[in-house]
């Protein structure tokens, strides 16, 4: 079996969503195979769960303040701050043979490839559905799963390194009392690859070993490739017409 | 009148439920949080088809709602959204 490598680099955040939809798009008409796309995020964005609300969420005044951008993303779950984080999105048909009908046992499968990634630095990961992947207890790795098209578009984050003060000066707590525990907890539970190294890792040395672990994982040889000039032109459109619109984005305020 | 409320479902995910019900009418809801439904799509029609329901049918509409959608939920269920709608009731005053 054969995917698609897709090295994306850094980009802001609604073009990332776009271009994960335009792919989407394009492997669900057959113009595409299955791909993985590996990228990053400049300038930093929250990104919330389809799910949630705008203003519950997210201090849009702060954000504003510190260049930080604020994305919907098309899929459930929570808020998440995107700043020295290794991003990868795969996107196959349902009929694939590794696309499992259940939602849960696909997590199991795709996220599979994060845990062999992180392998390859010496880590001992674990998945812990729903959708976490942890290194001692704590997480490194949050992944968030859709179907559309007749595909699955899964996306997940790989924190190459991880500043929760910073990140809880961007989002809200339901409970201001509660915010110095909360961030203490925070900083128990999550973890990156610089503090479990002691050292920094790179977007392009994490992109190699993650690459390197869903080829294992999942059984596939990657060939690199760009994306076709169509999927740049349909993800750039899709990014300012959704995904950088004030209409998806407050769509749940 | 608006009622909100905030609360982690039990071995789920954290739910902001939001509603305007006037003359015990729901004027308008907003089911809110970190969890997953698929497809997302039928989740939206399922809320929007509270709109205008007396807020007694909240919990039979729901979960009439998600069943016909197809909708699968991780981190919520349709009965716990109405769990925590009917606690929120009974804080109301007596009208």
């Amino acid at each position: 079996m054969t995917f698609r490598l897709l090295e994306t680099g850094v980009q802001p955040g609604a073009f990332n969503m776009g271009l994960d939809e335009a792919v989407l798009n394009a492997v669900a008409e057959g113009r595409q195979p299955p791909t993985l796309r590996l990228y990053g995020w400049n300038p930093p964005a929250v990104t919330l769960g389809y799910f949630q609300g705008l203003e519950d969420e997210v201090d849009r005044e702060a954000c504003s303040r510190m260049g930080v951008d604020i994305v919907r993303r098309v899929t459930g779950g929570g808020a998440v701050f995107h700043d020295a984080e290794l991003t990868y999105s795969i996107i196959l048909p349902e009929s694939h043979p590794l696309a499992r009908p259940g939602i849960l046992d696909s997590y199991r499968v795709l996220c599979a490839g994060v845990v062999e990634g992180l392998a390859r630095f010496g880590l001992a990961a674990e998945f812990a559905p729903i959708n976490d992947v942890l290194v001692q207890g704590q997480k490194v790795s949050g992944n968030a799963q859709t179907r559309k098209r007749g595909c699955i578009l899964q996306h997940g984050t790989i924190l190459l390194d991880v500043d929760v003060d910073r990140m809880f000066a961007l989002l809200k707590v339901p409970s201001e009392k509660m915010k110095g525990k909360l961030i203490e907890d925070v900083k128990q539970r999550v973890t990156s690859l610089r503090h479990k190294l002691g050292r920094s890792v790179g977007l392009s040395e994490a992109a190699a070993a993650f690459a390197a672990g869903f080829s294992k994982a999942l059984g596939v040889e990657l060939e690199s490739a760009l994306p076709s000039p169509e999927e740049l032109e349909e993800g750039g459109r899709i990014g300012r017409e959704k995904y950088g619109t004030e209409a998806w984005t407050g769509k749940r305020l | 009148m608006i009622l909100r409320r905030v609360v982690k479902i039990p071995a789920g995910k954290l739910l902001k439920l939001s509603a305007e019900i006037e003359g015990g009418v729901l004027k308008a809801v907003s089911i809110r949080g970190d969890f997953f439904a698929h497809p997302e799509e039928g989740f939206d029609r399922a809320e929007a088809s509270l709109i205008g329901i007396h807020a007694s049918a909240f919990r039979q509409v729901f979960a009439d709602a998600i069943d016909r959608e197809g909708v699968e939920l991780f981190g919520l269920s349709a009965g716990a959204a109405a769990d925590v709608f009917e606690e929120m009731l009974h804080d109301l005053p007596p009208a």
